[in-house]
């Protein structure tokens, strides 16, 4: 900053003002919560920006057209079929694995009502929202159609891609999706059902209904980006295969995702003498980079 | 200033709104895992060029207010990265000799954004968020990140300096 000298002091001052200033604002970010002044201006901003940001979304999808295809290319398409067969199927066993703790829940409560999801109309990804370190999309619904914050995101009727941040304008929502690092769902490992137990053959890979849990965790991601449950305990007979679904409660607490919902298959487990717990990775059931449709669980 | 020619203030304001705007919209859409382009640093790295001191740090910060607004981000990270940027250029830039102007805006834009993403990535931490191990992100997202934005630099930083700049008018 020193190449007009007779300023180099009052220069100085201000960058150590700015400075000063900016880190105030940090610190006033993180301390005022969702609801403070610099939070809803963003909130404002959000929505200003929203025709900005699908214009770039369509300026841009020739470039994520292109991607897919070339990824098509890459993959063989019969590949590409048998995952989105597969896709189909874990949603069915998932589904299935809901019923079935639906029904023990039921039982346990000798009440015949259950709730079934209230969906929030079909919304589109507008574009991906947010910095390096963070992966959140916005979606074109909001408040107005009836998204409060929290709440969970699927696809399909019952694969988890996310939920909703405090990010929620009348007309549009923040998604916080799985993969990012700072979501967290209490989860469950269900077994699939064993291939002589299955109704038809090539039909859904449904869990079993009369084996135990192989056990409960936390799903989230590390920054090294993989997609792992956390917390799951030795003993727990978790193994390759397993369907992670979310766990809807913990204890005799509920917990902010409803039960059944699916999350992915388990790619591996391992686990070391010195820790206490199962270290699994998980493959998410969606890939999140692919998102264009989502709906909105509004009321379970 | 360039030789010749002095910066439109009211231009450079311009391009930085613009970076501002290209950072939170258009950047996303084009980020694959840490590495991304970061058109904010770009901005003000070329809008200071030829600035007065005490300008081109108002333009970081505004620019960099303007970008947390918009962003959603943690508020705060931003301005504090457009005053860093400009303050790098405006050191850099004293230390320039005549005619290398790209050369100046690639060194400006290296220092920059790799303080840049060092914030990114303190700033989670500090605010309680966790982040990636340094090592891990300093290979696969910092280097990278670095190089990318150092090329645009340099290949944006001719035309769009002429677009800012214009002639130093002689008395004579």
């Amino acid at each position: 900053m020193g190449n007009r000298k007779p300023n180099a002091a009052s220069t100085l001052a201000a960058f150590v003002v700015l400075c000063v200033t900016s880190l105030v604002l940090f610190t006033v970010y993180v301390k005022e919560g969702d609801s403070g002044p610099l939070h809803t201006v963003q909130l404002g901003a959000a929505e200003v920006l929203r025709p900005v940001r699908g214009l770039f979304g369509f300026a841009t999808s020739p470039l994520s057209a292109a991607s897919e295809r070339v990824e098509g290319v890459l993959d063989a398409s019969e590949v590409r079929a048998l995952e989105e067969k597969a896709l189909e199927y874990e949603e069915e066993a998932a589904e299935a694995a809901r019923l079935r703790q639906e029904n023990e829940r039921l039982r346990a409560l000798l009440d015949g009502e259950q709730a079934s999801f209230t969906y929030s109309p079909l919304a589109r990804v507008v574009a991906p929202v947010g910095g390096q370190l963070t992966r959140r999309v916005v979606i074109n619904i909001g408040a107005n159609d009836g998204i409060e914050p929290e709440q969970p995101v699927v696809v399909g009727n019952n694969t988890l891609v996310g939920r909703t941040t405090e990010r929620v304008t009348p007309n549009t929502a923040e998604v916080l999706l799985i993969n990012e690092q700072n979501f967290a769902a209490g989860v469950r490992i269900v077994p699939p059902l064993a291939p002589e137990d299955e109704p038809d053959e090539g039909s859904v890979p449904a869990p079993d209904l009369e084996g135990n849990s192989h056990g409960e965790g936390l799903l989230r991601t590390n920054w090294e980006g993989y997609l792992g449950v956390d917390y799951v305990d030795l003993s727990a007979e978790a193994e390759q295969g397993d369907f992670v679904i979310t766990s809807g409660r913990a204890g005799e607490r509920e917990l902010l995702f409803p039960p059944g919902l699916l999350v992915g298959t388990i790619e591996s487990v391992s686990s070391q003498d010195i820790s206490q717990y199962k270290n699994i990775v998980a493959t998410p059931a969606v890939k999140t980079d692919d998102l264009q449709e989502v709906r909105v669980i509004l009321d379970r | 200033m360039l030789g010749g020619v002095q910066t439109h203030i009211a231009r450079a304001a311009l391009l930085v709104a613009l970076a501002a705007l290209l950072e939170v919209a258009l950047s996303p859409l084009l980020t694959f895992g840490w590495v991304g382009p970061r058109f904010l640093i770009i901005g003000v790295v070329l809008a200071v060029t030829g600035l007065r001191d005490l300008q081109a740090l108002l333009l970081g910060f505004f620019g960099g207010v303007l970008t947390d607004a918009l962003s959603g981000g943690l508020f705060g990270v931003a301005a504090f990265g457009g005053v860093l940027a400009a303050a790098i250029s405006l050191r850099i830039e004293s230390a320039r000799r005549k005619g290398e102007t790209r050369l100046f805006v690639a060194q400006a834009t290296v220092a920059s954004v790799a303080v840049y993403d060092l914030i990114g990535l303190l700033a989670p931490l500090l605010a309680g968020q966790g982040g990636p191990s340094i090592t891990g992100y300093l290979v696969g997202g910092m280097i990278p990140d670095v190089l990318l934005n150092t090329l645009l630099a340099y290949l944006a930083s001719g035309f769009i300096l002429k677009l800012i700049t214009t002639k130093e008018e002689r008395w004579t």
